[in-house]
């Protein structure tokens, strides 16, 4: 089973400056949502390839990607059973059904599906990034930078500590159960959702268990001792970060004057219509796409200057 | 020093205290085992040292603790945390952070110490346990011994001038519980820590300790130095329920017989010295062991061979029989593929290749719920096994699971609940039981199917002598119906006393199968302590497969 969890791998991506990834990932989010144009969306895409690949965590990236396309399925469908618009119609249904007039399959709005599930894709890979490269405790400390209180900050890094356990857990009595003889998959839906008692209520009940002797645990090595606390860990930016900040909100700034610009619009209906880039466009998404990819040159660059 | 003076608490809504009339003084540096039945008050004796009773827990509270000059009652545990390290029995429930270095840190960034003290800190109590190796490791990678040394680092960063121990072995497999037991005896001995230890196996760490405390009933039943303890009050202290190691036991009953012991002996090699004079007197009759090799095979299993997705072979072409009515202890490290094994057996794995057949029906063409009607499996931990609202409906469940009908649920409900005992609970939640009955529990909801196969994992793990005792009468006269016991353990001393044959496995391996006299006599650590105590005596003919006291008293009749 391939898990979601951190792993740390040590290539230059792993070990930039968690901040130049979050700016980086921040940049792509905004991009992939002011942009509506699916060239622009998929270009967007592309660019957190290359990342993935430095990474060298493809591998979770496509499993991940397995679940997001079918959710990405479901949205085309979705999208082209229930929106009417367009004029290139594909299917008609023979007859009205009530509540929903005359059903018609556009090819307008299967394309329109196709650009919303791009720029679901786009900012889905783009946080996998960062999942997969952060160490959450860095993740837990960055937030602390952004001056979020430490004990909510504490609870969510805590829930992350515990997940594994948590697998185990439900690994461990759902084979008590079953040696008992308990079928999860026999049975009608009420049944189906009684028999899960059957592991969800040891489940909750040892978890209950288990925060009391966390928190006698944490008590016992002077959690809450005052209102100060120190961080043995810290992120801090070097100045080999700087400029990986800065091409990381670059693309950002310049993404944001472009489509001030007019650029990278797109509509869909009433019919397609056709992408057509003039050269000050094409040099325009040449440079963006130049600005995302500096991060990968970046961080190698980084990790052949610095010695560790 | 820990000074306790007529200390007496109850639980918020508890009838009888936890803790009566307690007058107790610990010096600095002492090496204290305090030990108990479950229930008699060790755990809560522990936390009143640290303020968890009653700035944690609250309840009524009667008399003072005094810590290192600190009255606990007006000092929360976080104050304390500087003067009283504490180390719970479950590594997994102690550690917050998700790497070592940041566990490490953690109590000292609570602390708002600069960060180059944490840095010097964290570098010594790595080096003090012998793991910096581990540092830049992931807490959930770890295996349970190396969690637990991070435990004891991340509470000696704090520099506590008393440790204290809440049962840290019992959770880890004999190996690593080693190592925890002799860091601790080095921290007391070297940096001169008070160490308040507390468990309730005695044969593991008897020799290291000063002072031995027993605690029944939340009172004080025995306290004093070690040998003056083992030899005043050696029946108060097993009436308690606290099981004695072997060669005490040996003593204790060698007095009863008018042979005089000076002094009771804590190792092997006092007992050796023990027994000198006696042997050359009275070599004795070989004990005969009982065979059970020669009837119906009731598991077969036939080059089998697992691998985990992703992972290495788990299993390597494991091929064995067993019979009808054995009492069979399989045996093993950490991860060698014990309970890849039995998992086997009920079908909660299926063979990657090979082949098992339990009662003539191959595993590869049945379910789990076809095979439970046969095999039923007890896992160590009881909180696994209990969700229902009552004792009388978990224990009806397996057999619904079954598909029974109602009258013979009812019938068979009724049955097993007089034969353990729990009549009188059968209306209550069963997560609400002490740890006995829980276990009783447990064992009673799966065995109403009545298997002809009994599998436990690691059963005695963490429990008291008594139910231990409980337990192993109750599996032999199980097997004695003609029943099948399979028992996965690394309890050496429970299977040279109970079992009939031991399977050893290593990597995935069947290392050794055969009677368990041949497989744990002569086999240096791995046997149990008696036999290791009459090695030394095979040239005055002693039978050198000797491994229970009993069966040592009966050769010098």
């Amino acid at each position: 089973m391939i898990s979601f969890r951190y792993k740390e791998k040590g290539t230059a991506i792993h070990k930039l400056n968690p901040f130049c990834k979050l700016v980086w990932v921040f940049s792509i989010f905004v991009l992939a949502l002011i942009f509506n144009n699916p060239l622009y969306l998929l270009l967007l895409f592309l660019s957190t390839l290359p990342v993935i690949i430095a990474a060298r965590v493809w591998r979770e990236w496509a499993s991940l990607m397995k679940f997001a396309l079918y959710l990405c399925l479901v949205i085309i469908i979705i999208n082209a059973l229930v929106s009417y618009h367009g004029s290139s119609v594909l299917w008609q249904a023979p007859c009205s059904v009530p509540l929903m007039g005359t059903p018609v399959i556009t090819l307008e709005a299967i394309f329109f599906g196709v650009g919303m599930s791009l720029r679901l894709l786009t900012i889905i890979s783009a946080f996998a990034i960062l999942t997969f490269t952060i160490h959450p405790d860095d993740i837990m400390l960055a937030m602390l930078k952004m001056k979020l209180p430490y004990k909510s900050v504490l609870v969510t890094s805590l829930s992350t500590r515990f997940i594994p356990t948590l697998i185990d857990d439900v690994e461990r009595i759902s084979d008590v159960q079953r040696s008992r003889g308990l079928e999860l998959d026999r049975g009608k839906l009420m049944q189906r959702i009684k028999s899960r008692m059957a592991i969800i209520v040891p489940l909750l009940s040892n978890s209950l268990d288990r925060t009391v002797q966390v928190a006698e645990a944490m008590e016992s090595r002077a959690f809450g001792s005052g209102e100060k606390r120190t961080f043995y860990k810290e992120v801090k930016l070097s100045k080999l970060d700087v400029p990986a900040l800065i091409f990381g909100f670059l693309p950002l700034a310049l993404g944001t004057f472009m489509r001030w610009w007019g650029q990278g619009d797109y509509r869909y209906y009433p019919a397609l219509e056709k992408i057509s880039l003039d050269g000050f466009e094409c040099s325009m998404l040449a440079l963006l796409l130049f600005l995302l990819c500096m991060m990968v040159s970046l961080a190698f660059l980084k990790k052949r200057i610095e010695l560790d | 020093m820990i000074k306790i003076e007529n200390f007496t608490f109850y639980y918020s809504d508890a009838e009888k205290p936890a803790l009566e009339d307690i007058n107790l003084e610990i010096q600095d540096g002492e090496f204290v085992l305090v030990t108990g039945p479950s229930g008699g008050g060790k755990s809560s004796l522990c936390r009143c040292l640290n303020g968890l009773i009653p700035h944690f827990y609250g309840g009524k509270v009667a008399g003072k603790v005094e810590v290192q000059g600190l009255n606990v009652m007006k000092h929360p545990t976080k104050e304390m945390a500087t003067k009283v390290g504490m180390i719970f029995q479950d590594p997994e429930n102690q550690l917050v952070a998700t790497d070592v270095e940041r566990e490490i840190a953690f109590g000292l960034e609570n602390l708002a110490f600069p960060r180059n003290l944490i840095a010097k800190r964290m570098e010594e109590s790595l080096d003090t346990l012998g793991i910096s190796g581990l540092r830049y490791r992931q807490v959930h990678e770890l295996s349970g011994g190396e969690k637990q040394k991070v435990v004891i680092a991340s509470v000696l960063a704090l520099h506590p001038e008393i440790l204290i121990l809440d049962e840290p072995t019992s959770e880890l497999d004999p190996k690593s519980a080693e190592e925890v037991l002799s860091i601790v005896e080095r921290l007391n001995d070297e940096l001169g820590i008070t160490v308040v230890l507390i468990e309730h196996r005695l044969d593991r760490v008897l020799q290291h300790v000063d002072r031995l405390i027993v605690l029944d009933q939340g009172r004080v039943v025995a306290d004093g130095s070690i040998r003056d303890i083992l030899n005043k009050s050696y029946q108060e202290i097993t009436d308690t329920g606290v099981g004695m190691p072997p060669i005490i036991k040996l003593a204790h009953e060698l007095e009863n017989r008018g042979i005089s012991v000076n002094e009771a002996p804590l190792t092997v090699k006092e007992g050796r010295i023990m027994l000198k004079g006696l042997f050359q007197k009275t070599p004795g009759q070989l004990p005969q062991c009982n065979k059970k090799g020669d009837n119906k095979p009731v598991i077969e299993v036939e080059k089998l061979w697992h691998v985990y997705p992703g992972g290495p072979a788990a299993l390597k072409n494991v091929s064995l029989r067993v019979n009808e009515g054995e009492f069979v202890a399989i045996m093993g490290r950490n991860a060698s593929g014990k309970t890849t094994l039995v998992k086997h057996f009920n079908n909660l794995l299926k063979p990657t290749r090979g082949m098992v057949a339990v009662d003539g029906i191959d595993t590869r063409k049945a379910t789990i719920a076809e095979l439970a009607r046969k095999v039923g499996f007890v896992f160590q931990n009881p909180n696994d096994h209990l969700f229902a609202d009552t004792i009388e409906e978990e224990i009806a469940f397996t057999l619904k699971n079954l598909g029974f009908e109602n009258g013979e649920i009812r019938q068979r409900v009724g049955e097993i609940l007089e034969r353990f005992k729990l009549q009188e609970y059968r209306k209550q939640y069963p997560r609400s039981l002490s740890g006995g009955e829980k276990q009783r529990a447990a064992l009673a909801s799966v065995l109403v199917i009545q298997p002809k196969i009994l599998i436990l994992d690691e059963p005695t793990r963490g429990i008291e002598y008594r139910l231990k005792r409980e337990l192993m009468t109750f599996l032999n006269k199980y097997t004695s119906q003609g029943n099948t016991v399979i028992l996965v353990t690394h309890d050496v001393e429970t299977v040279a006393e109970h079992a009939d044959r031991v399977i050893l496995l290593s990597e995935g391996e069947i290392v050794v199968d055969g009677n368990k006299r041949d497989i744990l006599s002569k086999a240096l650590l791995f046997s149990p302590q008696i036999n290791r105590l009459v090695q030394a005596f095979d040239k005055y003919g002693v039978p050198d497969n000797i491994l229970t006291v009993d069966e040592l008293l009966q050769t010098l009749k």
